[in-house]
C-alpha cells in the first residue's frame, strides 16, 4: 500500500455493482480522476475472482449484489480481504447499518470505507474518500458516524459526549470520517488553529491521548466508540 | 316469571296442561255415571296426555338453550312411552312397538351424525381461514419485503445514477470555470435527487428494514437498540428464524415500544428479551421509566392489531412511576 499512498494517482481499482448505470458511472467518475478501473463485477463470486486475477489495491462494491439482493456484497468484500489482506474496501450501501461498518472495521489493517450511495454525487468528497480508503485510511459516512455516537451517548462515563459543545461533536464527526484537519477547517469554515483547539479539547474531554497521526487518530476514536459500547 | 323460565310448573301452564286434564277428569266422570263398563276414557286420556307432552316438549326446547340434539331425544321419548302404553292399554301381547322404537332410534343416530358432520364441517373451515389467513398475512409480509427491495434496487438505485451524473456535471462545470449561475443550477437538482434518495431510503425503512431480512430479528433489533438514543441491552435467544410476517411484526412491536420509552421516559434504560420457543416467539420490552403509557393510544392499538392479525396477544403495563413493560407472544406455526 506505501506504492499508492505516495502516488495516489496510481490506484488501481475494481468496481462491483449489480446496476450497470452505476457501474458505467462510477468507472467515468474515478476514471476522470486518475483512478485506475481495472476491472468490473457484478457479484460476490465476480469480485473474489478479479480481486484474484488483478490483486488491486482497492475494491469498491455494493452491499446489495445478486441473487438474493441481501448482504452479499459485504460478506463477498469481507472474504476477498481474507484472500488478500492488504485489499482496501470501500463499501457503498443504499443505507446505513452500524452492525456492517462494525463487521468491516473488525476486518483487519487496511484502509476501510463505508458510505452511503448518494455519497457518490458529492464528487470531490468522494474522490477523497477513495484516496484516503485506498491509502490505509477510514471514510464513515456521516449517518454511520452520527449512529455509533447517539449509541455511545448513554453509555459514556459522565456522559462525556454531553459536555462536547456543538462545534466540537461536528468536528468529532468529521474526525471519525477519517477527514484531515485542513478539510476540516475547510468543511467547518474556520481556521485551522480552530480545528486543532477543538480537537485537544475533545480528546481532553474523552480523556483521549492526541497523536499527529490522522489515521491513527480515526482508529483511537472509533476504537474508544466501539470499546464504551459493550 | 321470565319468557326465558324453564321450570316444570311455567311449561305445564304453558302447554295448557289444566284444561287438558280436565277434559280427562270429564271423560272419566262420564264413564263412571255411564255405568263404569270398559275403561274407553283411557283412549282420549293417552291421546291427551301424548299432545301435553309433545307441547312439553316444543315449549321447553323454545325456552332453553339445550343442544339441539336433546329436543329431538325428547320428543323420541314422548313417542316411545307413548306406543309402550299404547301396547299395554290394548292388552300387551306380541311386542310390537319395537318396530317404530327402532325406527326412532335409526332416525335419531342418523340426524345426530348429520349433526356432528356439520361440527366436523365448521371445524375444517375455521382450520382452513386460520391457514389461509396466516397465508395471506405471510404473503403480504413477502410482498412487503419485495418491494422494499424493488424500492431500493429500482428507483433508488435509478435516483442514485442520476445524482452521480450530475455530480460529475457540476465537477465539470466547476473545472471549466462555468458562472456561479449555472453551477448552482446544476447543485440544486443534484441535492433534489439526494433528497428525494433520503426520503425513499426512510420510506423503505419503514415497510420493511432491509437488515431484518437480511440478518433476521436479532441483529435488526440491536441495530434499532443502536439507533435510539435510550441505553438499550437486548437478550435475544431464536434458534431457528420465524416465518417474515412474525418477525415484522416482532420488529415493530420492539420498534414502537423503544419509540415510546425514549419519548416518554427520556433516559431510561430498556430491556429487550426475545426468545423462541418450538412454537412461538416472545417479546418482553420492559422500561425503568416513568410508567403510566395509555395502552389504548394510536401506536399500541396498531401495535395489538398486527399482532392479533397473527394470533398473538400483545400486553401493555404501564404503573405511574413503575416503568413500562410490553409483552407480547407470537404462535410462529
Amino acid at each position: 500500500m506505501t506504492e499508492a499512498e505516495s502516488t495516489p494517482a496510481a490506484i488501481r481499482a475494481v468496481i462491483v455493482e449489480d446496476h450497470a448505470l452505476l457501474r458505467e458511472g462510477l468507472v467515468a467518475l474515478l476514471t476522470e480522476n486518475g483512478i485506475e478501473v481495472v476491472a468490473t463485477a457484478e457479484d460476490g463470486p465476480g469480485l473474489l475472482r478479479i480481486v484474484a486475477g488483478h490483486k488491486p489495491d482497492l475494491a469498491i462494491c455494493d452491499v446489495r449484489l445478486p441473487p438474493t439482493f441481501s448482504d452479499e456484497g459485504i460478506k463477498a468484500a469481507l472474504e476477498a480481504r481474507r484472500r488478500l489482506p492488504s485489499l482496501a474496501l470501500l463499501v457503498l450501501s443504499q443505507y446505513v447499518e452500524p452492525a456492517y461498518s462494525g463487521e468491516l472495521l473488525a476486518s483487519g489493517e487496511s484502509g476501510v470505507g463505508y458510505l452511503l450511495k448518494e455519497r457518490v454525487s458529492e464528487v470531490r468528497t468522494f474522490i477523497d474518500a477513495v484516496r484516503r480508503v485506498a491509502a490505509g485510511g477510514t471514510a464513515l459516512d456521516r449517518e454511520v458516524v452520527g449512529s455509533l455516537m447517539r449509541e455511545r451517548q448513554g453509555t459514556l462515563p459522565g456522559n462525556a459526549i454531553e459536555t462536547l459543545t456543538a462545534r466540537e461533536r461536528e468536528t468529532i464527526e468529521l474526525i471519525a470520517q477519517g477527514r484531515t484537519n485542513a478539510a476540516i477547517a475547510r468543511e467547518l469554515v474556520v481556521t485551522l488553529g480552530a480545528v486543532e483547539k477543538h480537537i485537544s479539547n475533545i480528546f481532553q474531554k474523552l480523556d483521549l491521548p492526541a497523536t499527529d497521526d490522522d489515521h491513527r487518530r480515526v482508529l483511537a476514536v472509533l476504537a474508544y466508540l466501539r470499546a464504551t459500547g459493550g | 316469571m321470565s319468557e326465558q323460565d324453564t321450570s316444570l310448573p311455567a311449561i305445564a301452564r304453558a302447554a295448557a296442561i289444566p284444561p287438558l286434564l280436565a277434559l280427562i277428569a270429564l271423560t272419566l266422570v262420564i264413564w263412571a255415571l255411564t255405568g263404569a263398563g270398559s275403561l274407553w276414557p283411557m283412549w282420549p286420556a293417552w291421546a291427551f296426555l301424548v299432545i301435553i307432552a309433545v307441547r312439553g316438549v316444543r315449549i321447553w326446547g323454545r325456552r332453553s338453550d339445550q343442544p339441539g340434539a336433546r329436543v329431538p331425544a325428547a320428543y323420541a321419548a314422548v313417542g316411545v312411552i307413548a306406543l309402550t302404553a299404547l301396547w299395554g292399554m290394548s292388552g300387551g301381547g306380541y311386542f310390537w312397538p319395537v318396530w317404530p322404537m327402532l325406527g326412532i332410534v335409526i332416525a335419531l343416530s342418523v340426524a345426530s351424525m348429520i349433526g356432528r358432520s356439520g361440527t366436523a364441517e365448521l371445524e375444517v373451515r375455521v382450520d382452513e381461514l386460520t391457514r389461509t389467513r396466516a397465508g395471506a398475512v405471510d404473503v403480504q409480509a413477502s410482498e412487503l419485503r419485495r418491494i422494499e427491495r424493488d424500492l431500493h434496487d429500482g428507483a433508488q438505485a435509478r435516483l442514485v445514477a442520476l445524482s452521480m451524473q450530475l455530480g460529475r456535471a457540476e465537477d465539470r462545470l466547476a473545472g471549466k470555470g462555468a458562472d456561479d449561475a449555472d453551477l448552482k443550477l446544476v447543485r440544486e437538482a443534484r441535492l433534489e435527487a439526494t433528497a428525494a434518495i433520503a426520503e425513499l431510503r426512510d420510506l423503505a425503512r419503514g415497510i420493511s428494514p432491509p437488515v431484518l431480512a437480511d440478518r433476521g430479528l436479532e441483529a435488526a433489533v440491536q441495530s434499532l437498540a443502536d439507533r435510539t438514543g435510550s441505553q438499550v441491552t437486548v437478550n435475544a435467544e431464536i434458534d431457528q428464524r420465524p416465518p417474515p410476517a412474525v418477525e415484522n411484526a416482532a420488529y415493530f412491536v420492539v420498534a414502537e415500544a423503544l419509540t415510546n420509552a425514549a419519548k416518554h421516559s427520556p433516559g431510561a434504560s430498556v430491556r429487550v428479551t426475545i426468545w423462541r420457543d418450538h412454537e412461538e416467539l416472545g417479546i418482553v420490552v420492559a422500561d425503568d421509566g416513568l410508567g403510566g403509557a395509555d395502552p389504548t393510544g394510536s401506536g399500541l392499538t396498531g401495535l395489538r392489531q398486527r399482532v392479533e392479525a397473527l394470533d398473538g396477544w400483545l400486553e401493555v403495563r404501564s404503573p405511574a412511576g413503575e416503568g413500562t413493560t410490553v409483552r407480547a407472544i407470537l404462535p410462529c406455526g
